[in-house]
């Protein structure tokens, strides 16, 4: 048998899915794509109505609201919402998110038309019951209390909170006392205020059956246009810190590193993503070849850019081997190290550019809801729709010394955010080497969570 | 949507399947090799092996097997399940040949080092502290539940593996493994998306006809004596600040019509907020936030081969008692058991079923559909039965409804794990 890898024919064309555009008079936004042959189709409206806009002794009203939200409507109660969406092979799925809540389903294609009109009862005429309102509170206490058991959502709270300082997107975590003291006009002025339809984008995906169009205007026509979106500036932190979280007892040590980078909206982001691939982003990416594959410290490093709209942070994470915690930072900063002080070897490059290239379809075909995440991504960060149909040609553009380039002006050390969870007493002299980037001031900042 | 089916005169299982719908194709090899049947002293091995069909083989050396698929565009991973270990990629259509030559070579044979089978031991290590150890409600239920509800050692060992375990592999082991169980004619081969089957089947036979096949041992019993008393565990979880509460039951045998009914009694019972646990436990009782469950919860009802739990769970707080919970759960078993189940609630199980099939079958990008194949193929010589499961579910009558609740879902039948939380109310 050959010894080298048969390479194929040439690629066939790629057509991203036609999308229709239109908005109602009422200022709501709609998007509508054909797509596939499973008889199914994905509806699902995004609000601007996420975590952001809750003050700082509200954080998590917009999960309390999403909860009211299911409790019906005024001509409907739970159940029927529920039993409605069953009966055409979905459910109702409402999720508060850091910048938008989603409110949608996916159920069989038929059914299109009358899920438009449930869905719009839902977010037009939520009945936020009050009876509803102590059970529910008693499952977000539980819902506090597990999600505080967790290592990586410790990590990942003192992470935002030390990024975005004084701003909603670093409050993880309400208290319990914020819980207890929610009253149903706390919900009810939320839903009021972020509800509307200058704050939605509808996406229908899949295989479209019935006058959707017509169901949309019927359905949604009528709802209030009140007002825009507020934006609220956000200042995240550039300077160095390592933070360090005890977990008495912890097996492993949980590491975050990040730092903002350049937003969705900069001629560097494309390229910020390919340079991502090639340092953590991907399975052969260099951190993981390094602290997995050769040193076998961890089983799941990943490296991300994160985004919120017109904002992104990149963020490397790995959950290591307690007696590896100093070892794995070292690695992890010798490779951002390498990658930024020499290019990349060019076929290591267009390894990665391939790799996107190939990614790129398959998010843009691989489901309905994956269709609508990539038009809600461009969408929400106020970006033209040719971000995507120019997406594979702006990788492969990319050059070795841009790649370096991206790493030097972006992943600069000592600005970065670096948190440790795990066992402080065993991995204390592991870290503290790590407190400051080199030849500058150590400062170390050191607690125990709560 | 016509499926081709055929064998290798080697005994390599052929499944086809073209969907043009995206230019992409999801290729995938199944070995009817799972983590029931491993060395008894060696729990674990099924999946750290799993692992070591990504180190290298005759033509890929470490690390290229990766690089290869990922920079020819696509994606790619393993899983080890109760009956199956499986590895797939999904790639841009035009690299067919490509996915489908590097998974002859790893199937033709491994060429590993101790250093490499060192390093993956050290990979495994820290993704069972991950997903286990180092994590409140770790194995809650999905590893738990097996060793509590089953007797027989195959369905009931710890299968992630105990860390020492996965510590003492040797090199040997994995290559006598690697003889023993991953052959052609133990495996299953599914191409579903965007190409031509006969163009397909040319380069199967191209790179598969050539690889000997083995004498597979025979397979052992793995069934599980019929429950009679109902058992109840309960695990400390130093980990855990609130009590969590799983229940099991035994499921009837692969596609009997009892099966069928379960399925949906499954959906009747526990999926979404028309589900009648959901109904009695969250809004009527507020026992928690939320019920969910599964047949087999480390895949789906069709991908499996042997016995089988029917499980739900849910955290609670400490202010209500498991006896409480189990109260609530049984009024509502008791009347599946009692009165026929009305026909509305019947046909929403089955228009619930059907959408979900669909979603299992086009999940990521026709994996789905290679899954259910490659098993069918495996388990029953059949991947035809696809086209059959929705009216399977159709034929399901409310007697028979009736009759599966009362024979399955009796107590008797029934494993509850309690979960212990050790850690302290208020240690936030």
């Amino acid at each position: 048998m050959t010894s080298t890898p048969p390479q194929g024919p040439p690629p066939k064309p790629f057509h991203l899915p036609a999308t229709t555009d239109f908005a109602l008079p009422n200022g709501m936004r709609v998007t509508t794509v054909p797509y596939g042959i499973v008889p199914k189709v994905a509806v699902r409206a995004f609000v601007a109505a996420g975590a952001v806009y809750e003050s700082a002794g509200h954080v998590w009203l917009s999960k309390l609201n999403a909860d009211l939200m299911k409790e019906g409507t005024r001509t409907r109660s739970a159940e029927q919402v529920a039993q409605e969406a069953a009966e055409m092979g979905g459910q109702l799925e409402i999720d508060a998110g850091p910048d938008f809540t989603s409110v949608g389903g996916v159920v069989l294609s038929d059914f299109g038309p009358q899920f438009v009109a449930l869905l719009a009862d839902v977010l037009t005429a939520a009945s936020l019951p009050a009876e509803e309102l102590p059970r529910l509170q008693a499952d977000l206490l539980r819902e506090l209390a597990i999600d505080k058991s967790q290592p990586e959502a410790l990590a990942q709270e003192r992470f935002v909170q030390t990024l975005f300082p004084g701003h909603p997107y670093g409050r993880a975590f309400p208290s319990e006392s914020d819980i207890e003291a929610f009253t149903i006009a706390h919900a009810q002025t939320f839903y009021r205020e972020s509800f509307n339809a200058s704050r939605t984008h509808l996406y229908i995906a899949g295989k479209l059956e019935g006058d959707l169009r017509r169901a949309v205007e019927d359905a949604f026509g009528g709802w209030a246009k009140g007002s825009p979106a507020p934006y609220l500036a956000v200042n995240p932190a550039t300077t160095r810190s390592l933070q360090i979280v005890d977990r008495p007892g912890a097996a492993q040590s949980n590491l975050l590193i990040g730092l903002p980078v350049a937003d969705p909206a900069s001629p560097d982001f494309i390229k910020l993503d390919v340079m991502n691939s090639l340092l953590g982003g991907s399975f052969a990416s260099r951190i993981t070849s390094n602290i997995r594959e050769e040193k076998g410290y961890t089983y799941s490093p990943i490296s991300q850019i994160g985004a919120h709209p017109h904002l992104a942070y990149w963020l490397q994470s790995a959950d290591v081997a307690t007696d590896a915690t100093g070892p794995s930072l070292h690695e992890i900063f010798y490779e951002i190290d390498r990658l930024r002080s020499e290019p990349p070897p060019a076929d290591e490059l267009e390894g990665i550019q391939s790799y996107l290239a190939g990614l790129f379809i398959l998010r843009n075909t691989i489901s309905p809801d994956a269709i609508i995440a990539q038009l809600h991504f461009v969408d929400s960060q106020g970006l033209d729709r040719a971000y995507l149909s120019t997406y594979t040609q702006k990788v492969m553009e990319v050059t070795p010394a841009g790649v370096q380039a991206m790493a030097e002006t972006y992943l600069v050390p000592s600005k970065m955010t670096i948190v440790v969870l795990g066992d402080q007493s065993k991995i204390k002299d592991q870290i503290a080497p790590y407190q400051a980037a080199k030849q500058e001031e150590p400062q170390m900042d050191t607690d125990k969570h709560r | 949507m016509p499926i081709t089916y055929y064998k290798l005169p080697n005994g390599l299982r052929v499944i086809l399947f073209p969907d043009s719908t995206a230019p992409t194709v999801v290729t995938a090899v199944y070995y009817r090799i799972g983590f029931r049947v491993e060395p008894r002293d060696r729990t674990g091995f099924a999946h750290l092996f799993e692992h070591m069909m990504f180190q290298g083989s005759q033509n890929l050396g470490k690390m290229e097997f990766i690089r290869l698929v990922q920079q020819n565009g696509g994606v790619l991973n393993g899983s080890t399940r109760f009956d199956f270990t499986n590895y797939f990629e999904l790639l841009p259509s035009n690299k067919l040949e490509t996915a489908l030559w590097a998974e002859a070579d790893r199937m033709r044979g491994l060429a590993i080092t101790q250093e490499n089978l060192e390093n993956q031991q050290a990979v495994v290590v820290n993704e069972v502290e991950t997903a286990v150890h180092n994590q409140p409600y770790g194995g809650f239920p999905w590893l738990w539940m097996p060793q509590y509800a089953n007797t027989n050692w195959y369905n009931a060992h710890n299968f992630y593996g105990e860390l020492k375990d996965i510590e003492a592999a040797t090199l040997d082991e994995v290559q006598a493994f690697f003889n023993t169980y991953y052959a052609p004619n133990n495996a299953a081969l599914a191409i579903v998306g965007d190409f031509d089957p006969g163009e397909a089947q040319a380069m199967i036979a191209k790179y598969f006809d050539g690889i000997a096949p083995a004498n597979l041992p025979p397979r052992p019993d793995l069934a599980e004596p019929r429950q009679e008393v109902e058992r109840t565990a309960t695990r400390p979880d130093p980990l855990a600040n609130r009590p969590a509460l799983a229940f099991s039951y035994h499921m009837p045998t692969r596609n009997s019509p009892e099966y069928f009914a379960m399925g949906l009694l499954d959906q009747i019972l526990v999926q979404g907020d028309d589900s009648l646990l959901y109904r009695e436990l969250v809004k009527k009782n507020g026992f928690t936030g939320g019920v969910s469950g599964a047949i087999n919860e480390l895949g789906n009802m069709f991908d499996y081969d042997g016995p089988m739990l029917w499980t739900a769970s849910l955290f609670h707080d400490a202010t209500v008692q498991p006896h409480q919970i189990l109260a609530a759960i049984d009024t509502v078993i008791d009347a599946l058991q009692s009165k026929p189940v009305e026909p509305s609630l019947l046909q929403r199980s089955v228009t619930k079923m059907r959408s979900s099939l669909y979603d299992t079958l086009s999940q990521f990008g026709g994996f789905g559909r290679a899954d259910l194949m490659c098993s069918y193929a495996l388990f029953d010589d059949d991947p035809f039965k696809i086209d059959a499961l929705e009216s399977e579910f159709r034929k399901v009558t409310p007697e028979l409804i009736g009759r599966t609740a009362r024979e399955y879902l009796r107590k008797t039948n029934r494993t509850v794990l309690l979960i212990e939380p050790g850690a302290a109310e208020g240690d936030l």
